[in-house]
């Protein structure tokens, strides 16, 4: 039985690759942030919408979450009280209108950078971004992601182990530093320990970085675009300021 | 930068041992807001990172770390958070910086890790501003010269609290690269003394 396609997966998608999107991603964040006051609601109006079109989206519960929520708040709300003069009132509660255009500011920034982080990460693939990595220099990068990706739950598990089996023994309770370092040294160890097998696995099988096949790396015809529009889109923005 | 295949499976170790103190531990500190949590955070990602510059004391080995905890990061559940993953960024780029200009020796391990979480302090200061506009800084200096105002201190106090918060980092910076350095030592006689 096939899943049926989520409401995002049967939207269609700007058709780009990787080069495009991540294009696409430093594109809206560098737009947002080198607008000026008054070029900022259109920047940010066209940056959400190009984000819109080239990734998808998971819930939008997802995205208002009440931690991200909290910190627009942190970030959005002081301005209100605490810059300019409080010329303004809401009821009993003073504020200012120059910290109500700078709180409206910092939000439309948010949201774009928000859109523009979580888009990416649920739309590109891991694989994807290691093909890129490599292409860029880092030569194994996507050998070494694989490792790292397998062995998290094993050092996950043999870090709790650890911590559990100390505990037990009454080591966190007397002799705390000494304890600590016992964990420390115990954790590296089962980790190296770890590295140690997986080396000697991979030499056996004969594996060489410089053999490997390279991550694939997926280019589509319309990246260039999207690279040289995101390009030109921030020269204008820069001479038009 | 090349790597073999033992150094790219250490590598792989490193980030992962960073990426997994990040998700679990650093996900349970954000969440219970526990306060001074990005130093806590900031420094065992510097004590994982500086050792395994001693495991593969070659150029660009600490930026391969970071970058892998990065992406561990970026595609964990959770969320995805800006501020963590432009720290794992500028820590290890710190690190590879001093680490690749002054050689690996106890004192740039050091230097390192003050650099790291002095930067981990100032982070907000910097990416705050650029990501988010230029009117956070008015806010934050009007926020405290009332705070000061009203607990009746003078700016030179505040600015001496500012440096006195400063020494405090740069002290536990300096601490915890010497701990990676002492602690890194151990691991390697201890694994030396295994595969003989």
């Amino acid at each position: 039985m096939t899943a049926l396609p989520t409401p995002s997966q049967t939207t269609r998608r700007l058709p780009l690759g990787v080069v495009g999107r991540v294009s696409v991603l430093l594109g809206a964040l560098a737009g947002v942030m080198l607008a000026s006051p008054r070029q900022l609601p259109w920047v940010a109006a066209l940056a959400a919408l190009l984000l819109l079109l080239t990734f998808r989206y998971p819930s939008l519960a997802r995205l208002l979450h009440p931690r991200r929520l909290l910190f627009l708040a942190l970030l959005a709300l002081p301005p209100l009280f605490f810059l300019g003069a409080r010329d303004r009132a809401l009821g009993p509660l003073p504020y200012s209108s120059q910290g109500l255009t700078a709180a409206l500011q910092i939000t439309l920034r948010f949201v774009v950078a928000l859109m523009a982080v979580e888009g990416f990460a649920s739309t590109v693939e891991i694989s994807e971004l290691a093909g890129l990595f490599e292409a860029l220099g880092l030569k194994g990068l996507g050998f070494s992601l694989g490792v790292a990706f397998n062995l998290l739950p094993a050092l996950q598990e043999s870090s709790r182990v650890t911590w559990q089996a100390l505990r037990m023994r009454g080591g966190l309770r007397r002799q705390k530093r000494r304890a600590a370092v016992y964990l420390l040294t115990t954790i590296f160890a089962s980790a190296l320990r770890r590295a140690e097998e997986i080396a000697l696995a991979a030499e056996a099988r004969a594996f060489s970085p410089e053999r490997a096949r390279p991550w694939p790396l997926t280019l589509r015809p319309a990246d260039k675009w999207a690279a040289a529009g995101v390009l030109a889109g921030l020269l204008l923005l820069l001479l038009g300021r | 930068m090349k790597f073999t295949t033992r150094e790219l499976v250490l590598i792989a170790v490193f980030g992962a041992l960073w990426g997994a103190v990040e998700i679990t531990l650093g996900s349970v500190l954000k969440s219970l807001h526990v306060p001074f949590s990005g130093v806590i955070l900031a420094s065992i990602a510097l004590l994982i990172l500086l050792i395994a510059r001693l495991f593969v004391p070659k150029r660009g080995s600490t930026l391969f770390v970071g970058v892998v905890a990065l992406l561990l990061k970026l595609f964990s559940l959770g969320g995805v958070i800006i501020g963590p993953m432009v720290a794992i960024l500028a820590e290890a780029l710190l690190a590879e910086m001093t680490l690749s200009g002054l050689g690996v020796s106890q004192a740039s391990f050091m230097l390192a890790a003050a650099l790291g979480l002095v930067w981990s302090l100032a982070q907000p200061f910097i990416t705050g501003p650029l990501l988010y506009g230029r009117a956070l800084v008015d806010v934050w200096v009007g926020v405290i010269h009332k705070s000061a105002q009203a607990l009746g201190l003078s700016p030179e106090s505040v600015g001496l609290a500012a440096g006195l918060i400063i020494l405090i980092y740069l002290a536990a910076g300096a601490f915890t690269g010497w701990l990676a350095w002492r602690l890194g030592a151990r691991l390697r006689a201890r694994n030396a003394l295994q595969r003989a």
